[in-house]
């Protein structure tokens, strides 16, 4: 499939990413590129049923998901651009409304 | 003079030097390292690597310098807990001596991608030193550091270990704690090992390997101890993948790599042909599920929790999120998770991603059978297709750039140990051979990779 301007611009949009104007013609032809490259894996025969990968050797035994007390040297102030009452502060939400 | 103030002129030095191949370290730091091992042996600690200086890539977190990753978006970040891998090396007598340059978050085959700058290739400025892991690998080739730890997620130690002319080891995925190691691809992560010789990479390895309560994916299995170099390797079979050595591979390279067999032929091991068919799939694979799970890994760069913020235009959060991102992500960052958020996105998922998740069991699947009983016990390839490159060379075409990592990347996919060994000089450039394992066969590895060491002896030309 080729890659267009508007694909590009819109996958930019999902990951929330700004895109400098001079970047995105740039961008269409190298997105492209690489899209094109990836899609001979069309060509290996692994029909619908084919297993996924399942990451890490058999062995592997999740165990359950209990948060670790890790003793933290400084707290998230210290690397937040701001940080008050526990709280990561961000501007209001705004146009995010209706999207 | 201390070994820390030592370990000062020389990072000074090739920091002088030009090579670009540190982001962080100060002789204040190295003295503090060294009273603490001193006061470790004091009061009678076992230390196997008492006063070993290593180095670490800048994307393994550590509370007393900044982790950077080498990007802007993380630039001042100082973690508030130190990874797993470095609490151990420091309980085991090791001096962390430098934060080494790498490709932003790890993404990069040259470390051209450096938000500071491209790493300099040790022996020959103007070709780069492979990457991501560039600049661990170019201290130890520069001989700043006897070792250092990289980060593997499509061959980041191996390809750099082979252009540099050291030694690079990529654990089994679930070897070593990933815990602390700043998240590029989740299911292939591996830290991984650079040492001068087989054994400073054995060595460390030894210390940082096992299991991690903080990291679920490390197996509780015990760590094999890595024995003496063996005088013979009778009984052995080695396995040469057909599709590892395609009719336009570098000849120097081929020399380099024939000559690794004629030294483990001499030592008595059987080399035989296998096949590996879906090897040329491994770089499309890897090129669908690394920016995927990079996509939603560097989700958490918003301007929200980290230091870098730019708010945009519309003062709100959604341009905050696009505008901290836009500014501090270099341009291969970008790129990548572009790429993953178009083959997760609607409509592509199982063209793109689930395919590239059957084609990887296929990858592994080949390599299981390898191993199989009645099979062989290890494999033997080219690290790289060629020679370290030139500077800018492929930065224009980021296919051509991921082609330098063909014959690492399916090892990746599969989470199989393999390490690059160093077995010439072609035109002066070093070369490397590699050694895959099934899991968990680091040990064997070694010892196997240590005798081919001891029988090819001091780099020559093999051309």
């Amino acid at each position: 499939m080729k890659i267009g301007r508007e694909e590009v611009l819109h996958v930019a949009r999902l990951a929330e990413l700004d895109v400098p104007a001079a970047d995105v013609e740039g961008l269409v032809a190298q997105i492209g590129r690489i899209v094109e490259y990836v899609a001979q894996l069309d060509q290996v025969p692994a029909g619908e049923q084919a297993e996924p990968f399942q990451g890490g050797p058999e062995r592997v035994a999740l165990r359950e998901d209990v948060p670790g007390s890790v003793p933290l040297v400084r707290g998230p102030e210290s690397f937040a651009p701001e940080f008050r009452d526990g709280l990561f502060l961000v501007p209001r939400l705004g146009s995010m409304e209706g999207e | 003079m201390s070994g820390a103030r030592a370990l000062a002129e020389r990072l000074r030095a090739a920091d002088a030097s030009g090579l670009n191949a540190t982001l962080h370290w100060s002789e204040e730091l190295l003295l503090a390292e060294e009273a603490r091992v001193a006061a470790l042996k004091g009061a009678g600690a076992r230390l196997p690597l008492e006063g070993m200086p290593v180095a670490l890539k800048d994307n393994i977190v550590t509370t007393d310098a900044p982790t950077t990753c080498a990007s802007r978006i993380l630039e001042g970040f100082r973690s508030p807990y130190d990874a797993t891998v470095v609490t151990r090396l420091r309980s085991a007598g090791a001096l962390i001596a430098a934060k080494a340059n790498l490709d932003e978050f790890a993404m990069g085959s040259s470390t051209e991608h450096s938000a500071f700058g491209r790493v300099l290739h040790p022996t020959h400025p103007d070709r780069v030193p492979g990457g991501s892991s560039g600049g661990s690998a170019a201290l130890v080739a520069a001989g700043v550091v006897p070792a250092a730890l990289g980060s593997e997620t499509g061959g980041s130690v191996r390809q750099p270990a082979s252009f540099c002319g050291i030694v690079g080891v990529k654990p089994t995925y679930g070897r070593v704690s990933r815990f602390g190691l700043v998240a590029f691809g989740s299911s292939l992560d591996c830290v991984s090992v650079f040492g001068r010789t087989v054994a400073d990479a054995a060595r460390v390895l030894s210390v940082i390997a096992g299991p991690d309560a903080n990291d679920a994916t490390t197996v509780d299995r015990p760590v094999d101890p890595v024995g003496a170099v063996p005088g013979s390797l009778s009984g052995l079979r080695i396995g040469l993948p057909a599709e590892y050595f395609p009719a336009d591979l570098d000849p120097g390279v081929r020399a380099g790599v024939d000559r690794a067999a004629a030294a483990l032929r001499a030592l008595g091991a059987e080399l035989v042909p296998v096949s590996l068919p879906h090897t040329g799939y491994a770089v499309p694979t890897y090129y669908v599920l690394a920016p995927a799970e990079a996509a939603s890994n560097l989700a958490r760069y918003d301007g929200a929790r980290y230091d870098a913020r730019r708010i945009g235009p519309a003062g709100d959060l959604p341009a905050l999120y696009r505008a901290t991102r836009g500014a501090g992500f270099g341009a291969e960052v970008r790129r990548r998770i572009l790429v993953g958020t178009y083959v997760l996105s609607a409509g592509y998922y199982n063209a793109y991603y689930r395919k590239a998740q059957q084609v990887r069991n296929l990858i592994a699947a080949d390599f299981t059978r390898a191993f199989a009983p009645g099979g062989v016990d290890l494999l033997l390839t080219p690290t790289t297709p060629s020679p370290a490159f030139r500077a800018g060379e492929k930065t224009e075409d980021p296919v051509a750039m991921y082609l330098a990592d063909i014959f690492v990347s399916a090892v990746s996919l599969a989470g199989l140990p393999a390490m690059s060994l160093p077995v010439g000089l072609s035109e002066g450039l070093p070369v490397g051979a590699q050694l895959v394992a099934p899991a968990f066969g680091e040990a064997r590895m070694l010892e196997v990779a240590g005798a081919v060491e001891a029988a090819l002896g001091a780099a020559r030309e093999v051309r």
